[in-house]
């Protein structure tokens, strides 16, 4: 089974590097991302299914708005396809198949190491609590993983800030058209899906120690619900400043709960269950999560369109 | 000669050097990011396919027998998050070179920016 979706994995990458036609990238992105996002269920990774098939909206999303600007920035007649000579175009395929078959080659001839996998699946649940290992494993015994994974998000918003243009002036233009408000289809559809959408992300972000999903993911839904709204409406009532507020305060309420359950032994002055840190630490996260993809996905929107 | 290796590892490293080349001959820097991407994601699948056997079970419920190896796929989530920040902060650094160069081929950006 898997390998008929692996074979399918491998086309539409391949689709993605030959492909001459620029604008086809999204297609083939998604595709791509979609294909992949079966590969790791039927490799019994269910959570990051989910994460990888609620990124690649986001991931779509800002390809959009990039080439977008890209052609209205870009002269793109004045591109011309260069001719080289045939060897030229047969040295890098010839020396990425080489490097490909040598790492094939130096793979070592034993048997995957499962002492950690018997250690964390016998013990997590009475360590850290809940019945998703995956959860409690990032959770609980990899927390510094997720944390500086969180810093990472703040440092890299940070970075996208100061790589914005229009430095420190919130010049929003009004625009014209109101985006696809004035289809009653699809603004009547965006009314149905909202609650389903926030009832979804907060079902991932509250169930997170028991099935698949967690923080990461409903974080990424309630970002897309957001993403929604703009994309019919095209609302720019959203606070910038007040996102980057909040999420700063996350940050620091996700180490403190760190703190305090984890270097601090786990609830010792408060009896509490396990359950209710994993429940506390997925609600934080996905707030992170989310503020973090909206500040992105505005100041890519408002600061690089028009 | 590869008998030791899995179909899943094989079909990694090819996507994964299948996108090397992508990133070393493509013209526009737009398909160098989206080569990073794929490159991210070849990895992911190698990851979660080390150690991994048909029938396995995903590693969630009170019956844990046979189930996968749920350290990768808890690493692998955090990179999921990471890789789209990198691609946004990419393409915002491509935007400032567009409005530089009015060019985002690796060629034409060499050449403006050596003037």
């Amino acid at each position: 089974m898997i390998q008929i979706f692996l074979v399918f994995w491998l086309i539409s990458a391949l689709l993605i590097i030959i492909d001459k036609q620029l604008v086809h990238l999204i297609i083939h992105l998604g595709i791509f991302s979609m294909i992949s996002s079966v590969c790791f269920f039927l490799l019994a990774a269910p959570d990051v299914a989910l994460a990888e098939a609620v990124v690649s909206v986001f991931t779509t999303i800002i390809f959009i708005v990039c080439f977008e600007k890209y052609y209205s920035l870009v002269d793109v007649s004045v591109v011309k396809d260069s001719k080289g000579k045939i060897w030229r175009k047969l040295l890098p395929i010839g020396f990425c198949a080489l490097l490909a078959v040598m790492f094939l080659m130096f793979i070592p001839d034993v048997p995957a190491s499962i002492y950690l996998k018997d250690k964390y699946i016998t013990m997590f649940a009475e360590d850290i609590g809940g019945e998703n290992a995956v959860t409690a494993i990032y959770l609980g015994y990899r927390v510094y993983d997720t944390l500086f994974e969180a810093l990472m998000l703040l440092v890299s918003i940070a970075a996208i800030i100061h790589l914005s243009w229009h430095e420190g002036k919130a010049q929003i233009e009004e625009q014209g058209e109101s985006g696809m408000g004035n289809y009653r289809i699809a603004s009547a559809t965006i009314r149905i899906i909202v609650p389903v959408l926030v009832l979804f992300s907060f079902y991932l972000m509250v169930n997170g120690h028991i099935s698949p999903g967690g923080g990461f993911q409903g974080g990424a839904v309630i970002a897309v619900l957001f993403i929604c709204r703009y994309i019919i409406y095209h609302l720019h009532d959203v606070k910038i400043d007040r996102i980057i507020i909040l999420e700063k305060l996350v940050f620091v309420l996700i180490a403190v709960v760190v703190i305090y359950f984890i270097f601090l032994g786990a609830g010792s002055w408060l009896s509490l269950p396990g359950e209710v840190y994993l429940l506390i630490m997925n609600l934080l996260i996905g707030v992170k999560v989310a503020c973090g993809l909206l500040v992105m996905f505005y100041r890519f929107v408002i600061y690089e369109r028009k | 000669m590869f008998n030791h290796v899995g179909i899943i590892e094989i079909f990694a490293v090819i996507v994964f050097f299948l996108s090397f080349y992508g990133l070393i001959t493509s013209k526009n820097i737009i398909k160098s990011i989206a080569s990073i991407g794929i490159m991210e994601i070849a990895v992911i699948m190698f990851f979660l396919g080390i150690g991994f056997f048909d029938g396995m079970k995903p590693p969630i419920g009170a019956n844990l027998e046979n189930a996968a190896d749920p350290l990768p796929q808890a690493l692998v989530i955090t990179t999921i998050i990471i890789g789209i920040t990198i691609c946004a902060v990419n393409l915002s650094m491509l935007i400032t070179l567009c409005r530089q160069h009015k060019a985002a081929d690796w060629d034409v950006v060499e050449k403006k920016s050596s003037e």
